[in-house]
């Protein structure tokens, strides 16, 4: 089809074994490319339910979309989909029940991919000794990556560019943390764009698959070269507007965020038991400007340049690749009780390095810090860290045992839900995930459509996956296509993401559709979930959120309402379709959808 | 898009001032335009690096352009392959990205090694300097592919040019698009600007690895 180069490079790491699979034309139309498109093959490749994540058979997908590689502005995104080995049901049907994982980064190693002649990877197996995958076009080795092995990821970016002599080659990789399997592991592109969320790093270094290094020069054919040339040229021309949002974007990032959200009281601050930060001027805009940004940098073919670089000075004196940015501000800083700036870089930094989730790991020391104070917890389980609210030296500290899976960290590495589980005493209350997946740098209370993101994410707890079903099923799309979220208020109307698919294709896509591929994609993920023993059961938010009154901001006193909740939840599951009593597609939803085949 | 009106230039080359001292690298444009442009200005095109962000809209621009395509008997642009663009943004970490394309260096290094005779009628070499627009162009019928004068770009300017894979002859020399160069148009960061040079801009016929060394001390003290 056009648009696509129809191929997925599929490599078997424990036989390397490489071959260019042709995917049908059928699986394109319906799931897209990209997170879509990855779901499928996640579906037809998993052998059966209850698949071990960390096993040889647990397929890694790198997955561009469609719109990957091609200079449509900011659609450099590409999914990483695999079986998640973060989450858990409150019953297990396997032993290794688990939910997919999908996990989103920018950057151009998935234009990349493209430009070599994919529209996807396909990583299976494991690898005798650590490895690195090259691919310059036609041409697919498995390397030895021995010498890497160890290596933080910053330092990696370097040495390995310089190995491969030329620069023209983009990869993505792990660092210690993936290797040394830690659940909430991340995937590093461009030293600092991350496929935090959902384990994937980790799936990649139970591979022993330390990088993948890839290089292309063609790019797939269109199937209307003038609509797609005008489409092109709409766009830039919308882009090149210097409207408020395209500011927001260039000016702060996601950064902006910081001080927005502390304001109106949605923040994660002191493991979620407050909406507001008082410390939140220290790490915000304007600060990090003064101190540390010297310069914006952009996805392939973005006019927005979210990310901001720079150097922090002092004690912590670090490179600071992208920092703060909103979750990880957040996450590090606020949720902490963190207020010093340079440490909060230095944290962000070290976690990067490592290769490991920021928004897991900062939720994980945040239960921490709050069970030490509580005195749940001694210094003794800690390794002797004196881990207090605001300490950067001992999150510091934490960090390294995490990334290295030393005492305290091994325990810390599982996230919130097994520790809560070891520790007992009612930090069940406040430990703050879903699915043992742990939330992000949003707070619940009085936004009841952050509730709803939240547990019904079918990668457990989500920041990223919508309020409600037409958010939710639009989501889907972008991430099938490879569009940037940010970018979401340029596509409208005449520049609505279908047209520059019809362009590409040469189909055309009708508004009806598009969002039933959306739907489509939801609800294969939901089904694969629910036959690992996922129910309404484990649809549920931390309980602090039903108790724990915020004593200050905006939202002073907000709980979430138990029974306004539930209802909301119900009208959820009869909204989409689903039995609101398990949570199950309904037969008739399936078919509907054209996933006959999972009734 | 980035217009080249007088304002816009007056801004940018008030930026260039402000960030004097390293801040503000240029790129180059030789004199030899001088006798040939009709109002007496050079123009070439001009990089700030304070500004480029890094997002390669520049080669997708450059390459559509230059790679044009007949669909239904009408010439169109392509659709923008970078490996294809005459401009090259190269990323290096810590964060600095270079874009660069030809110099059209006033010594010219790639001509100068060309290796093929004067033809006494046209008097070019196989590599010669183009009249109209100053550029460097390859007489493919005269050229024999024998690199050197990639070679040279390589070790006396900017490397950009890089021979053909298959004939070895030379690639990659800007064709400053018939004078309305696509990646000023597009630059979403107003980052390269077609405009008038003066011969004291620093960093000229530079290479993007000396130009990054830069560019990584002053933002990031050489970390």
């Amino acid at each position: 089809m056009k648009g696509y180069n129809g191929i997925i490079l599929e490599i078997d790491l424990t036989s390397e074994t490489i071959n260019k699979k042709q995917i049908p034309e059928e699986d394109l139309l319906n799931y897209i490319g990209g997170r879509g498109l990855g779901m499928k093959l996640l579906y037809d490749y998993l052998p059966e339910a209850g698949v071990d994540p960390l096993s040889p058979e647990n397929p890694l997908l790198i997955m561009p979309g469609p719109f990957s590689g091609f200079p449509i502005p900011s659609s450099s995104r590409t999914c990483v989909v695999t079986k998640s080995p973060k989450t858990f049901p409150l019953s297990k049907k396997y032993e290794h029940s688990s939910t997919v994982s999908y996990s989103n980064m920018g950057g151009f190693v998935g234009p990349e991919i493209r430009f070599a002649g994919y529209d996807g990877l396909l990583i299976t197996g494991k690898a005798k000794k650590p490895v690195y995958i090259f691919i310059e076009d036609d041409v697919v080795e498995i390397r030895n990556a021995s010498r890497y092995w160890g290596m933080g990821t910053d330092k990696f970016d370097k040495y390995f560019i310089e190995d491969l002599r030329d620069r023209k080659f983009e990869s993505f990789y792990i660092g210690p943390a993936g290797e040394n399997l830690v659940p909430y592991a991340s995937v590093i592109n461009t030293a600092a764009r991350a496929a935090g969320r959902g384990g994937v790093g980790c799936v990649m270094g139970s591979k022993n698959l330390k990088a993948v290094a890839v290089k292309g020069t063609g790019m797939p054919t269109v199937a209307n070269h003038k609509d797609y040339l005008d489409l092109l040229e709409k766009a830039r021309v919308s882009f090149s507007e210097d409207t408020d949002n395209r500011k927001f974007w260039r000016d702060e990032g996601t950064t902006g965020a910081l001080k927005y959200s502390s304001d109106r009281g949605s923040q994660a601050v002191k493991n979620y038991s407050e909406g507001t930060f008082e410390g939140i001027e220290n790490l915000a805009t304007e600060s990090a400007r003064k101190k540390i940004w010297k310069r914006d940098f952009a996805c392939f073919s973005c006019a927005l340049s979210c990310t901001k670089s720079g150097y922090a000075k002092g004690a912590y004196g670090t490179m600071v690749h992208d920092a703060p940015e909103y979750e990880t501000g957040t996450m590090l800083g606020a949720n902490l009780m963190i207020d010093s700036l340079e440490g909060l870089a230095k944290l962000i930094f070290v976690a990067d390095d490592y290769g490991m989730d920021i928004i897991s790991a900062g939720n994980t020391i945040g239960f921490l810090m709050e069970c030490y104070e509580k005195q749940l917890i001694d210094k003794d389980f800690l390794d002797g860290i004196d881990l207090q609210w605001g300490s950067v030296d001992a999150s510091l500290q934490m960090l390294h045992k995490i990334g290295k899976m030393e005492g305290v960290g091994k325990l810390a590495a599982q996230g919130v839900k097994p520790l809560a589980g070891k520790i007992g005493k009612g930090s069940e209350n406040f430990a703050i995930h879903v699915k043992g997946h742990e939330l992000a740098a949003w707070n619940v209370p009085a936004y009841e459509k952050t509730g709803i993101s939240y547990t019904t994410a079918n990668r457990g707890a989500c920041h990223l996956n919508g309020g409600d079903i037409s958010e939710q099923d639009g989501i889907a799309i972008m991430d099938s296509l490879g569009a940037c979220a940010f970018a979401e208020g340029w596509y409208k109307d005449e520049l609505h993401y279908r047209h520059f698919l019809s362009a590409l294709t040469g189909l055309e896509w009708s508004e009806k559709e598009f969002d039933k591929a959306g739907e489509r994609i939801f609800n294969l993920e939901k089904m694969m979930n629910y036959r690992e023993g996922f129910d309404r059961n484990d649809d549920i938010l931390p309980e602090r959120f039903y108790t724990n009154k915020f004593t200050m901001g905006p939202k002073e006193g907000a709980v979430v309402d138990r029974e306004e909740f539930k209802n909301k939840m119900d009208e959820y599951y009869e909204a989409r379709g689903w039995n609101k009593e398990t949570s199950r597609p309904t037969d008739e939803k399936l078919e509907e959808l054209g996933l006959g085949f999972l009734t | 898009m980035n217009l080249s009106t007088e304002q816009s230039r007056r801004n940018f080359l008030r930026t260039l001032a402000i960030g004097a001292g390293g801040m503000a690298v240029l790129g180059s444009y030789g004199f030899i335009f001088q006798e040939e442009s009709a109002n007496g200005e050079i123009k070439a095109i001009v990089v700030d690096f304070t500004k480029c962000a890094g997002c390669r809209t520049c080669e997708t621009a450059c390459s559509a352009y230059n790679h044009q395509v007949e669909i239904d008997g009408q010439l169109m642009k392509g659709l923008g392959n970078p490996d294809l663009s005459n401009i090259k943004v190269w990323h290096y970490n810590p964060d600095v990205d270079i874009p660069v394309t030809c110099f059209l260096c006033e010594d010219a290094p790639c001509i100068e090694a060309c290796p093929i005779a004067i033809d006494p009628v046209t008097g070019r070499k196989a590599l010669y300097r183009d009249e109209t627009f100053s550029t460097i162009k390859c007489d493919l019928d005269r050229c024999i592919g024998c690199g050197k004068c990639s070679k040279a770009c390589h070790e006396k300017s900017g490397g950009v040019i890089f021979p053909n894979k298959e004939t070895g002859k030379p690639e990659r020399m800007c064709t400053l698009c018939d004078g309305d160069p696509q990646c000023v148009k597009y630059c979403p960061y107003g980052a390269l600007q077609y405009l008038t040079i003066t011969p004291d801009m620093p960093l000229r016929n530079t290479s993007p690895d000396k130009i990054a060394e830069k560019m990584i001390e002053q933002y990031y003290q050489g970390y």
